[in-house]
Order: C-alpha cells, then structure tokens, then sequence
C-alpha cells in the first residue's frame, strides 16, 4: 500500500511512454490555465512534445464558458491529430511531424471534456487529455430557493 | 537554428469529413401551431412528438395493415455509435421518437447529437452536436427522447440543461438558452412541444434534490416567458403538504422530465411530474409532498397550475408520473388516461382533474393499494433504517417512461407492462447539492420478473395480453392498419393485431427497444421507424438483461 507522501513519484511513473505502462496513463500530466481577453474570449496552446505521445498541459482550465482561440503544435517526430469538442459539431485539425495550427471552440460551462488524436491508439497511449470550464450557470438558470449546501 | 511548423491550418467541422450534404429541403418552414393542431390530420408526416397534441401515438395510416404486415420488410438502416470518451460511456441509448415532415426525418441521439435524414433513403442530410460535458449529473443515462419542429427550425434540449434552435436546412444553431442548473445535478433529456409561438419544456434531477419546474420560452427568439415551479415555496399553495420548518421543499423533485399533452379549448398543458427527493426516505419529509408524482394542468399562457392530481401521495417507492397523459373523449366528457409507475391506470376528467376510476394494470403490487374511487392505502414501504423492503412494482415501475399508444375506433390503450420487483433499505444521508440523494440502498430484482404488451378499454377492462418474461421497456405505436408495433428488450420489432393481440409479424433487430417508433409515408409509401439500441437506466428498468450488449440504429421499414 502506498501512502501519499509519494504521489508525486508514482505520478512521474505513470506519466510517460514505457514506464510502468505502456503509454501514459490519462489524467497524470501537467495542468495550466488559459488566459482571457477583455471581451471574454479565452486563449491558449496545446502542444505534443517529442516522444512523449501526451498533450501539455494534460488539463487546460478555463473560467467559465464560451469561446476559446487554440493554439495547436506539434513538436513530435510522427504525424498526429486532433479531434476536439465545440458545440455544433467536433473540430478536426491533422497535424504533420512539427506542425503548428489552431481551433476555435465553443464550450459550456461549468464541466470538462475530454478530446484525443484520433489516430492509431494514440488516445490510449496518452494523447487524450482534459478541458476543464469552471464558473456557474447564467443567474436565471439558477434555481429559485436558498443556497444550499455543496460537498 | 529556428525550424519554421508545417502549417497545419485551422480546425474544421468533423463532418466535412463525410459525405453529408449540410443541406436539407426547407419542410419545417411551414409547420406552424395550426398545423400542429391538426397533426393526425397529416399522418403522412409525423410533426410532434406524440403525433399529435392528445398524446395517442395513433397514425391513420392504414397501407400497412393485418392483411399484408407480413410481408414488411427493411427499406433502410441508420447507424451511429459513440466517437470519443462521452458522459455516461456505459448507458447512451436512443430514446427518441423520429419527426418526420414531407419526407426529412430529425431524430435525436444521445451525448447531444441530432440527425436530419431521406426518410426514403436513410442519408444523412446534416447533423448537430452539442458538447455535453464529460461530468454532466445524468439520472439516469445520456439519452434524448426527441425534438420539436417549426418555422424553419428544430428544437432540442441537451444533456447539459441547455435548449437549442437549430437551422432547419443547415443543422446550424440559430440561439441557445440555458434551462437548468447543471451544478445542482439538473439536466434535460425531454422533446420539447411547440404550443402557439412559444416552447414548453422541463428539468431531470429529481434523484440529486432540485425543485423542479416547467418553462415556457419564445419560439423565434428563446426568450422565457414563464417558469411553474412544481414544488410550492413557503406560503405558495400547496405549500402545506412539505414540513413547515426546514428546506425539504427546496430539494423537493418533482421534475418534469417527459413531453406534456395539450388541449388547446381548455388552454391546458398537462404534465406529469417526478419523484420526491430524497426518494425512500419520506420521514424527512411529512406530507404528500406536491406536486410530485401528479399531474398538473398549466395555463400555456401565464404557466399558472389551474388543478392538479397526485397519483402518489407521499411517495416512498420512486413512481415517477411524468408518462404521458392521454386525451380521449367518452360520452361526450372530456377525459385523461394515465398508466402509473405504482401499477395503477387512472382516468380524470381532464377540465377539472376530478377522478372517474382507479384500475390496476399489473400483476404484481404490493406496495399498497388503490381503490377504483381512489381511496390510498400504503402498506410496505422502506421506514426503519437498514431493514431491507421488498415491493413490487420496483422504481421503475409497472410502466417506465416508454408510451402507451391508443387507438379510438376500438377504445383500446396499448400498454408496454414492467412486472419486477425490488428491495430499498433506508438509508439516510444528509442533502449536499449536486449529490445523489436517494435515501435508500436499491437493488432491482434480476430473476422472477415478467412483462406484457396489454390492451385495456378505457373503463380499465383487459381485452388481450401479449406475454413476455420480461419487461417491457419501449413505448408502443398504434395504427388504423388495425396494427401495433412493439419492440422487445431481446431486439424482436413485433407487429400484433390490435384487436387480438395476435403477434402477425417480427424482425430480429439486433438489440433490445427503448425508444418510441413512429410511421409516415413519403410519396405514397407507409413506412414505419424505430430507433433501436439497448441502454438506458438498465439497472433500474431491466437489470436482468443489463448485460445483453448495446446497440445504435435506426431501422426502417416498408412494404
């Protein structure tokens, strides 16, 4: 049994090509936060980095809900791709060994979404990582009664 | 040294990368609330989602017939599965009921997809998809039970609590309006009803303690025009049946989570409502609890409750009434049929609730009982902590969500019956929003379990029983071919005589029913459609048969 004290090691095992596993286990890689514009619009960049067959950041964050302008490159020497979610229909990019382009989605919020390379299995070897919305819902979707407790 | 990317571009839609035209004729541009009034009159389309207003899933089509059924054969099949990791991977199911208007289908699926196809060919025409949050609160399953037509547009709420109008022609989305509150554990999985220039919709969640409601909003631009909560706040009327003290009515349930009927000279939506929240454990809510479990007739103009009927009072079962509410005419009254979770069939006079009879539909209850006159009489339910409670019907009752259909030239409703039983044993917890709040441990009986498609006249006579040994879990379509089409949980598409209950015709459709077919004709040709896939809250309705493989298509058929 492992205690906690050692998250961080068993993270770095779990988190790459051919450790304890065999691709990278979802969900152990880095988290950063997107930055936003005056007018709300969110930004930012998610990269493959070489031989690591995982997307930077593992969790991208955003405040809240609504359109965010993607930076996509891939610094890996194999070709991947990117399928992501946006209402209305999903957003397909393929990437080219060294490649660098970009997507615009548009995402409700609060709640999180997963997306991936649909190619090979690059989804299972690590390439599928999180989009995490935060905030609440608009003032008129909320429920009229007291604020109630949350866990 | 710099070495400059490759230009990979930017993104495109997935479906470029298909052979999907984006484009579909412009049908819906003229439906409008008079020709919703007179749907049946049009059974060559199906516009709403019951057919029509009155909620009788009965076509005038009659090309296909007891005559010549046998020789129905597939005309075409849809199929689509999952792409990606999706909210609840395990319990995506269509429960949708197929529009069709002058030969384009909507149907919806699951995980916020909707499809607009040939209803002649099957091609797909165009689709939406929605992004529905990987941890979106579903009780129970990421499903869809259908759109709404009008105007040009198309209609169709999210798992997401969001309502969406959607380009007729293109798929593309024209507004969206949150409904509900996903942190709160609400979502939405209704068809929304057209009701003169405005949409009706509801809220799901009942098992996570929201306070459910009914929304009314504007047609062409998604403004609400009303909400009608369905649990009163203190000093409201109806108020008296939640303690005085505390905010049980605050998490009260009552959502309204099934498509209402409409009558539009009484100018009254019907709708059924949810369970109680917490479900089982009722001492923490003393009361009957309204408007849970009843049905409450709304003024489609101001959202204002103008009578209701509780089915179940103080609900400690989880017998939901949120099933449709059927319009029929006898003696010249005006009446509403409604088959129950509790196993009960209930007729009302529908302009002012008043009960006519009370029949039981089912085999097996035990729970309590029910008077023809209505009198309500429980005696096991899950009272003292930690003691296990066996009833029948389970929760998911003698009848699910699935539909009835009724045809009036033989005043016979056609029943799809549950008949399975469960344990619940208390046990309490404190209420946290977002969290499931049951108040119980539940198990659903996975053997000694039986079903039936069942006919009854309106008095609550039986006239036939279709047997099965096990429940039944899709909703059923009547037509003037003097036919019934159901499906079975082991994937068999029947066809039975609507007077004998003869089974005349099936087709093996490779996985179990839970969804509501509809029938159309495009150029002269009746065909009949069906949304197939195995899936749903499995656990609750047919736990037996939760491993019997899942399944997405949509089969239709013809002559």
């Amino acid at each position: 049994m492992t205690i906690a004290e050692d998250r961080e090691a068993l993270l770095a095992e779990i988190g790459g090509q051919n450790k304890a596993t065999i691709g990278a286990v979802l969900g152990s890689g880095s988290i950063e936060k997107a930055t936003e514009r005056a007018d709300g619009t969110m930004e930012a960049t998610i990269r493959i980095p070489e031989d690591a067959l995982a997307w930077e950041p593992g969790v991208l964050l955003l405040p809240h809900g609504g359109i965010l302008e993607l930076t996509i490159i891939n610094d890996d020497k194999n070709t991947h791709a990117c399928l992501l979610p946006s209402n209305g229909d999903r957003k397909f990019i393929g990437l080219l060994n060294h490649s660098k382009g970009s997507a615009t989605l548009e995402l409700d919020g609060p709640g999180y979404y997963w997306y991936g390379s649909p190619a090979g299995n690059d989804e299972g070897r690590g390439l599928t990582a999180a989009i995490v919305v935060g905030g609440e819902v608009p003032p008129e979707a909320k429920l009229d009664r007291p604020a109630q407790p949350r866990p | 040294m710099t070495i400059e990317y490759v230009d990979a571009g930017e993104a495109i839609n997935h479906s470029q990368l298909s052979s999907l035209p984006h484009r579909a004729p412009d049908v819906t541009r003229g439906v409008n609330y008079d020709r919703i009034l007179q749907a049946r009159s049009e059974s060559h389309n199906w516009i709403t989602y019951y057919g029509d207003y009155d909620g009788k899933r009965h076509s005038l089509l009659d090309q296909i017939n007891v005559d010549n059924v046998k020789d129905l054969k597939v005309a075409w099949i849809h199929q689509s599965s999952a792409t990606g990791m999706m909210a609840s991977t395990s319990t995506y199911a269509f429960e949708a009921c197929p529009l069709v208007v002058d030969g384009v289908m909507f149907v919806t699926g699951w995980d916020g997809v909707i499809w607009a196809l040939d209803a002649t060919t099957g091609e797909q025409l165009w689709r939406y998809k929605h992004a529905v949050p990987f941890d979106v609160t579903l009780c129970c399953a990421n499903v869809n039970r259908g759109c709404a037509v009008a105007n040009g547009k198309v209609y169709m709420v999210t798992q997401n609590a969001q309502l969406v109008a959607l380009d007729a022609t293109t798929g593309e989305k024209v507004w969206q309006k949150t409904i509900g509150d996903v942190r709160a554990g609400e979502s939405a999985s209704l068809a929304p009803l057209v009701v003169k220039d405005t949409l009706i919709t509801g809220s799901a969640g009942g098992e996570f303690g929201v306070r459910g409601h009914i929304d009314c909003w504007d047609l062409e631009t998604g403004e609400q025009r009303w909400r009608c909560y369905t649990v009163p706040k203190p000093g409201e009327p109806g108020s008296d049946t939640w303690p005085a003290d505390g905010e049980a009515w605050a998490r009260g349930g009552a959502n309204h989570w099934v498509t209402g009927t409409y009558d539009p000279e009484l100018n009254l939506y019907y709708a059924g409502t949810g369970n109680p929240a917490p479900d089982f454990d009722g001492e923490v809510r003393p009361g009957d609890n309204l408007y849970t479990d009843s049905v409450v007739a709304v003024d489609v103009d101001t959202g204002e409750i103008k009578w209701h009927y509780q089915f179940t009072p103080h609900d400690l079962w989880d017998y939901d009434s949120t099933m449709e509410m059927t319009l029929f005419e006898r003696d010249g009254k005006k009446l509403l049929a409604h088959f129950d979770k509790n196993g009960y069939m209930f007729v009302l006079d529908r302009t002012n609730g008043e009960l006519q009879h009370v029949t039981p539909f089912v085999d097996r209850i035990d729970w309590g009982a029910i008077t023809r006159d209505g009198k309500f009489m429980p005696r096991k339910y899950p009272d003292k902590e930690g003691e296990p409670c066996h009833f029948f019907p389970g929760p998911a009752g003698a009848k699910e969500w699935t539909h009835a259909s009724y045809n009036p030239d033989h005043d016979l409703f056609y029943v799809p019956v549950a008949d399975v039983g469960a344990t619940a044993t208390r046990r309490r917890r404190e209420f946290k929003e977002g969290m499931p709040y049951w108040g119980a441990a539940v198990e659903v009986d996975v053997d000694n379990m039986a079903g039936s498609v069942s006919a009854f006249d309106s008095h609550g006579e039986e006239k036939w029983r279709y047997r099965m040994d096990i429940p039944m879990a899709a909703s059923t379509l009547s037509t003037a071919g003097n036919l019934v089409f159901a499906g079975k949980p082991t994937g068999e598409f029947m066809a039975l005589h609507a007077e004998t209950g003869e089974k005349l015709w099936e087709f093996q459709c490779g996985s179990g029913h839970h969804s509501s077919p509809s029938t159309y004709t495009v150029d002269g040709k009746q065909y009949i459609t069906v949304p197939v896939g195995w899936g749903g809250w499995l656990e609750g309705i047919v736990p037996g048969m939760s491993g019997q493989g899942k399944g997405a298509s949509l089969i239709t058929f013809s002559l």
